[in-house]
């Protein structure tokens, strides 16, 4: 067993780690390797690649365990108590395990206002969870969000720091839970313009859903 | 239709004009669409010729009046001209700010989602003007989809040889970079965005140095907000005459006003600078929800100051107007409340934002916040008392100026001035101190 200090939440306790991830598991494929290689000629300095070293870590192994962070680390070139604070600093970055569908709810400015507590109480007792916690069988975690720049479609929240879903009503929060059960995903929703409404008749894209398919590759060349 | 002209010739009448940030042309995302319509034109024209130097493709901002959109309007061609002279050696940088997380603010998604080219064909413009090599374009990690969409153009970009080494086949390169945020509002301040940037923890700086002497990585660097550089193009094709001439006089230009709240068709709306708040309110976002009353408006995103519905007649969206009126621009982000909004739990929840984002560098922004907070829950429980308000307004004091960002004075100002408007609504909610004098509660 390895000792590492680690954190509960408040950044102070300090406690005997035990990792969860084994060896063999902490590791990037040869593909991955490849895109963060790319990523660290983006920046002057390795340093600026550790961001994104970090989503592609937590989109694999699910949240950053401090284990999946030296490892982070280790890949980006950089001590791990520097990838540490950074993962700790953004709230995006899970540190402790979370649902397999993290909701989270924005109940900030215009969503407040427009019901947004409204739709975390729906949740809250449809789930039988409080915000910030997990249903027992890990499949949902509710959390509020503070304003995440879709305002024009309050209320709103987004799933696993992925999708928006706008707009939301009761009917619309059922639809979703139960495609999110069963393992579909979700519909990317534009917002017209009301001037687009007025003026084209509505939505201006045509390929909204397609793009969202291809993933395109990072793409500049090595700077400096 | 031609869009109408005033008296002394400006073009102020929302009605007729026409919109150029967001034309209503289907599929503008796409770069073939963008280019049938007259995209990377400007792009080719200062690169092809020799009269467009960079120093003059600067001048045509300065002309433009353009005022940045992210919130502090301050002039765009100016900030560019205190980059350093070039110096070979040194490689000079261009940030582009899409950390949109002033709450109330979503235009430069809905720009993002469906403009990316004007921004992008702005980002090389902007390079070209103040000849950086390399463009990190900062974008809030929530906005995950909306990164996909537009890293899917810029492969087209590089594909084409717009972007990358020797554009259009000039000795012209800028590589575009877009990096992910991870959730944190303070990444959209300038100095903690470059902190960010680097991988440090995302703490603002101490100014100066500013950007222009010692930005990323220690270099030249000129930091713009999204709907600031997607102007750009319009600019260089139209003229910068041609912009100053729309909306107000002194905060010239089209703008993105985002409405949002109690209105019956919120959205992202373009028109000129200048608008008036009721016209926008009434006429354009079809007015208040259900029939109700107005109660009042946050003209620009939440750290600018409330307005009640009696302060706004005769106001104007523009930074002179609202300025006089009480409060600010902004970012152009207008919430609407209607008469049934309880101001005091509205309050509490900005108050809540301010203490979940300060970054905690500072003591006063790190403790004030927290205070800030709590009096104010106190207050909408019902169990703060009268004095409770005057120590708010002196907290904010406390805050206000003395900080190494400007987060602290954000969070104090919603604060002073939410309490100064609606002094009784919060009055009512206090209850009277049943304590003798003397004794300290
Ligand atoms: C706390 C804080 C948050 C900010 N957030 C943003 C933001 O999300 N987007 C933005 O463009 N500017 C933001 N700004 C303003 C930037 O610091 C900077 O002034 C701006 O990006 C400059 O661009 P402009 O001149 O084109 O407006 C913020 C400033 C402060 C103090
Ligand atoms: S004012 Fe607040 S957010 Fe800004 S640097 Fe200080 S503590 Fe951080
Ligand atoms: S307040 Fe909820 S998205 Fe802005």
């Amino acid at each position: 067993m390895i000792e590492l200090p680690t954190t509960s939440g408040d950044g102070h306790t300090s406690e005997t780690f035990v990792p969860v991830f084994s060896n063999e598991e902490l590791v990037f494929t040869t593909d991955e390797t490849a895109q963060i290689e790319r990523w660290k000629s983006h920046y002057p300095t390795v340093d600026g690649a550790i961001m994104r070293v970090l989503w592609l870590a937590q989109e694999k192994f699910g949240y950053l365990a401090p284990e999946v962070i030296r490892l982070s680390a280790e890949a980006t070139g950089i001590p791990y108590a520097k990838a540490y604070g950074v993962a700790t600093f953004y709230t995006q970055y899970f540190k402790k395990k979370k649902g397999k569908h993290v909701l989270d709810v924005c109940t900030c400015f215009t969503c407040q206002l427009c019901g947004g507590y409204d739709i975390l109480h729906y949740l809250e007792e449809k789930l039988g969870i409080k915000s910030g916690e997990t249903t027992s069988d890990g499949e949902f975690t509710i959390q509020q969000a503070e304003c995440l720049g879709a305002c024009d479609a309050a209320p709103m929240l987004q799933v696993t720091n992925g999708r928006y879903v706008m707009q939301l009503t009761p009917e619309k929060i059922d639809a979703m839970l139960d495609a999110l059960r069963d393992g579909k995903s979700l519909e990317f929703e534009s917002m017209t313009l009301p001037q687009d409404a007025d003026e084209m008749g509505g939505n201006r894209r045509s390929d909204t859903q397609a793009v969202l398919e291809t993933k395109a590759p990072p793409i500049a060349e090595t700077i400096l | 239709m031609e869009a109408k002209k005033d008296n002394s010739g400006r073009i102020t009448d929302w009605r007729s004009y026409e919109r150029v940030l967001l034309p209503s042309i289907k599929d503008l995302h796409r770069l073939d669409v963008y280019e049938e319509n007259g995209g990377y034109q400007a792009l080719r024209k200062v690169l092809v010729s020799d009269d467009w130097t960079p120093a003059k493709v600067t001048d045509e901002v300065k002309a433009s009046g353009l005022r940045g959109r992210g919130g502090a309007g301050f002039p765009t061609g100016l900030k560019w001209s205190f980059m350093p002279p070039v110096d070979p050696e040194v490689p000079r940088f261009i940030c582009c700010n899409g950390d949109e997380s002033e709450p109330g603010t979503f235009k430069d998604r809905q720009l993002l989602e469906y403009n990316p080219h004007s921004l992008f064909e702005g980002i090389l413009l902007a390079c070209y003007a103040i000849s950086a090599g390399t463009a990190f374009l900062y974008i809030r990690g929530e906005f995950a989809d909306w990164i996909t969409h537009i890293e899917v153009e810029l492969a087209k970009l590089y594909e084409k040889g717009y972007a990358g080494k020797n554009i259009m086949g000039s000795d012209f390169s800028v590589e575009i970079v877009i990096h992910k945020g991870a959730g944190a509002y303070i990444c959209g301040e300038e100095s903690s965005l470059m902190n960010s940037l680097e991988g440090e923890r995302a703490y603002p700086r101490v100014k100066p140095p500013f950007p222009a002497q010692k930005g990323v990585w220690g270099y030249p660097t000129t930091i713009n907000n999204v709907e600031t550089l997607a102007a750009i193009p319009t600019i260089l094709n139209k003229g910068g005459d041609w912009f100053a001439s729309v909306g107000a006089e002194r905060h010239p230009g089209p703008v993105l006003y985002g409405v949002s709240g109690h209105v019956n068709r919120p959205g992202v709306y373009e028109y000129p600078t200048g608008i008036l708040i009721t016209d926008l309110i009434y006429k354009v976002a079809g007015g208040i929800r259900n029939g109700k009353k107005l109660k009042a408006i946050v003209p620009g995103g939440s750290s600018t100051p409330i307005l009640r519905a009696d302060m706004i007649e005769g106001v104007r969206m523009d930074a002179e107007s609202l300025k006089e009126a009480g409060s600010m621009m902004g970012t152009a982000g207008m919430l609407v409340m209607d008469e049934d909004t309880d101001i005091v739990g509205f309050l509490r929840r900005i108050t809540h934002f301010y203490h979940h984002e300060s970054c905690g560098q500072c003591t006063p922004c790190r403790e004030g916040t927290g205070w800030l907070e709590d009096i104010v829950s106190r207050l909408e429980r019902g169990e703060g008392h009268y004095r409770d308000l005057d120590l708010l307004t002196d907290l904010c004091t406390q805050m206000e100026g003395r900080t190494v960002c400007a987060l602290a004075d954000a969070a104090a100002w919603p604060v002073r001035y939410t309490v100064e408007r609606f002094r009784d609504e919060f009055e009512a909610r206090c209850r009277p101190s049943l304590v003798p004098a003397g004794i300290s509660i």
